[in-house]
């Protein structure tokens, strides 16, 4: 048992920093710094997924042959935390961890050369075709279909929560190619282009009243290539579990957590409450402590998977653990901002306002606040709602 | 960083888990309140024995010269099994005090006895009218005389102070700084009123009157004494939270084990989705509260402002996690989790205690908030 972090990461630390301030776009910068969603346009991320690229941390971590930096764990964790610190937008979650992993584990050799390069260069974005109107927490009773038809798929059914496929090159489908044997079995991995036609895809207007990346895809009659296939028909739900436990601390959002976290602590001080700052109100300073605390153990809860603690009750429990309490602070953080701003948080700003058109007698940090603490409200509903990270806990730590 | 137990560590936990499963059943925990000074002799000579009292005490003392990780790693056990011994008072945070004591004989003598269990060691800082020792300079006084110091004032709540063979107090000198102490619990002078805790410890309101030590007594003084007293606490808050995450880890499997158990409805209560989910909450509580056990630890050498918050913070989160276990642990046993028949009453009423001892959440999160929002390099 020790806690030292290898002293090089320090070092490792100080280099990644310069090169968010030497190579982050200020206008981009810019925008993260006022929207500061775990989100970003397409267009900011498609251009830093380049700047990264030509540095080569692009795919950082993809395995060293396929263009990824061969970084330990605890490396990539002070890589991100970086990142998010300097206000660079975020990385692809679907290239690094999803549908990049998918092909290189599981794909053709032919999806291996034409995908790969491209995403190693950020020239394609991914929409992930997962969860159906009738198939939220309960993945297995998904209903879109995929028929064999001589060398084509003939691909049938509605697709939702697809984030940016409004924009995106391509897509990951989970469907079923067979309906006769038992849910889990039937399922296939399916890459579709989104230009097919069939194809009809509707954004879902927000919470937030403002532009949105959520959204609906319908899909009619749309043929794909059965070379589209990735790995073996009737495996996606094997595949799908797979990559879920490969990922095991992203759903924590610490990066996310901890930069917000210090933007909230910022507000306290120059928010004034009785002509003082915030930061001197004992009400909100007991608050905010509570929260850090709770932030403090999420990062070292995230420490203890990337360092391979052996769990006795097995990390599937410890990394719900990460999105139960990590879901729950981006609510915290969020709402404490909200709070802090007392009534200036009702005027609505766009996602596209910087922090310096908050108006002439408003503060810069007001702008967007309520954007995402009304944006986050879904932290604990996606990816496995709070309620099923329960129920895999309960299962999983004590056989309930 | 590696979280993983060393062997070493590793048989540590294995024979502090052997040792607890048979010397501390709930028949065991029941009979610690009939202990007048709160001590049972056969479990601290088995402590002595299985070298745990050794443990971070110097090698040149005849200890071990483990670190805290160690004491940390025993510490869960000990939570689990309720044991209320003094180990915190004595071996963490007297011998930890007294490794300061400039006389290298005596100094090794009384650590040497502290390993092999013959002296225990009481603090004895706190006084009326204020709370976790946040009442500025000691009302205690320390007027020389002869060649050393008369010790005159009141003590409250000082911990395991029943048992001791030996207390340190904090006195104020001559020049307004504080004096740390060391006397020997029978001294001339010092009389008791000792009462029981709720969790079957034992504490005393010590009152001196002209307590007569000699100039070797006093072990520190002005900011050595300061920083002695601030590292003591911080390392006994980190030995008292490890055990309260062993004690939260021992009240969710005995909760898990009633659920599973007790029926109603025609069916194991375990079944309901809402008891599982509580379940689940006292779960990621845990998981968080020995996150925030590693995280003080590894702060253990920071600066001292720095240690402080990592404890702080750590205290916060624990405290609240250790209310949320034990107060869930209750509900879901019904009306046998407020007897004293059933163990979760117990584990309720030590998690109270640690969550208290050496300040409470209220305590933290205000010393956390100084260090977040008021440090001049914050």
């Amino acid at each position: 048992m020790h806690f030292e972090l290898d002293p090089e990461l320090q070092a490792f630390r100080e280099e990644v920093r310069a090169f968010v301030r030497d190579n982050l776009p200020e206008d981009m910068k810019a925008r993260q710094m006022a929207a500061g969603s775990i989100f970003c346009s397409h267009d900011d991320e498609r251009a830093w997924a380049k700047i990264l690229a030509k540095k080569g941390w692009q795919v950082y971590s993809w395995p060293v042959e396929l263009g990824g930096c061969g970084w330990n764990a605890m490396k990539s964790f002070v890589f991100e935390d970086e990142l998010y610190k300097g206000f660079a937008p975020p990385l692809s979650f679907n290239t690094l961890h999803m549908i990049g992993p998918i092909i290189y584990k599981l794909g053709s050799q032919e999806q291996k050369d034409h995908f790969l390069p491209l995403m190693r260069h950020g020239d394609v974005s991914w929409a992930q075709g997962f969860s159906e109107p009738g198939s939220g927490s309960d993945l297995a009773s998904l209903r879109t279909r995929a028929d064999l038809v001589g060398d084509k798929y003939v691909i049938n059914g509605q697709k939702i929560w697809t984030s940016g496929a409004h924009e995106a090159d391509w897509g990951f489908f989970l469907v079923k190619t067979d309906t006769t044997c038992k849910p889990q079995l039937g399922m296939s991995f399916l890459l579709v282009d989104m230009k097919t036609p069939g194809i009809t895809v509707r954004t879902i207007p927000q919470i937030n009243n403002d532009e949105h990346h959520l959204c609906e895809v319908f899909l009619e009659n749309v043929e794909v290539p059965a070379g589209n296939l990735i790995g073996e028909a009737g495996k996606g739900w094997t595949y799908a579990k797979m990559l879920l436990e490969g990922e095991r601390t992203g759903s924590s959002y610490i990066f996310w957590n901890k930069r917000e976290m210090r933007r909230l602590l910022d507000m306290a001080r120059a928010e004034k409450l009785n002509g003082n700052p915030i930061a001197q109100d004992p009400a909100f300073r007991a608050r905010l402590a509570a929260i850090q605390a709770e932030l403090t153990a999420l990062e070292w809860s995230v420490l203890r998977v990337l360092a391979d603690e052996e769990f006795t009750y097995g990390t599937a429990a410890a990394s719900s653990v990460l999105k139960v309490r990590g879901s729950e602070l981006q609510h915290a953080i969020t709402e404490a901002q909200v709070d802090l701003i007392g009534e200036k948080s009702l005027r609505v700003y766009s996602v596209h306002d910087l922090l310096s058109d908050a108006g002439t007698l408003w503060p810069d940090h007001v702008v967007n606040r309520t954007n995402m603490a009304l944006l986050t409200r879904a932290a604990t509903i996606f990816g496995g709602a709070k309620q099923v990270q329960k129920n895999i806990i309960a299962k999983a730590a004590f056989g309930l | 960083m590696d979280f993983n137990y060393s062997d070493m560590q590793q048989m540590l936990l294995d024979s502090a888990g052997k040792l607890i499963a048979d010397t501390y059943t709930l028949e065991d925990i029941r009979h610690q309140r009939t202990i007048a000074n709160g001590l049972n002799e056969k479990n601290w000579a088995q402590f002595a024995e299985l070298g745990w009292l050794a443990l971070p005490i110097p090698e040149d003392a005849g200890g071990l010269g483990c670190g805290l990780e160690d004491v940390v790693v025993l510490s869960t056990a000990l939570g689990r099994g309720l044991a209320v011994e003094p180990y915190v008072s004595t071996v963490v945070v007297g011998g930890h005090i007294v490794g300061a004591l400039a006389d290298e004989d005596a100094r090794n003598a009384l650590l040497g006895q502290v390993a092999t269990g013959a002296a225990r060691i009481a603090l004895a800082h706190g006084e009326p009218g204020e709370r976790f020792g946040d009442g500025g300079a000691r009302s205690t006084q320390a007027v020389p005389s002869g060649n050393g110091f008369a010790l005159t004032g009141r003590k409250m709540l000082v911990l395991d102070a029943p048992s001791a063979t030996h207390i340190i107090v904090s006195a104020t000198l001559d020049d307004g700084s504080m004096g740390l102490f060391l006397a020997p619990r029978d001294a001339s002078g010092i009389s008791d009123e000792s009462y029981a805790l709720v969790d079957g410890a034992a504490a005393s309101d010590l009152f001196l009157d002209g307590v007569q030590v000699d100039a070797g007594a006093l072990i520190a003084s002005g900011s050595a004494a300061e920083t002695l007293l601030s590292e003591a606490s911080d390392r006994a808050a980190i030995a008292l939270m490890a055990q309260a995450v062993g004690a939260m880890e021992g009240c969710n499997d005995v909760s898990a084990e009633y659920i599973k158990e007790r029926k109603q409805f025609g069916q194991p209560i375990g079944k309901f989705q809402a008891l599982q989910h509580i379940m689940a909450d006292m779960f990621v509580s845990t998981h968080q509260a020995r996150s925030m056990v590693y995280y003080a630890l590894a702060h253990l050498d920071a600066s001292p402002e720095d240690r402080q918050a990592a404890v702080s913070a750590a205290k916060v989160l624990v405290g609240t996690a250790a209310q949320l276990v034990s107060r869930s642990g209750i509900q879901l046993h019904g009306g046998y989790g407020v007897t004293d028949e059933y163990i979760v009453s117990h584990y309720y009423r030590r998690l109270l205690a640690l969550e208290k001892l050496f300040g409470d959440i209220d305590h933290h999160v205000r010393r956390l908030a100084v260090h977040m929002f008021d440090r001049a390099d914050a």
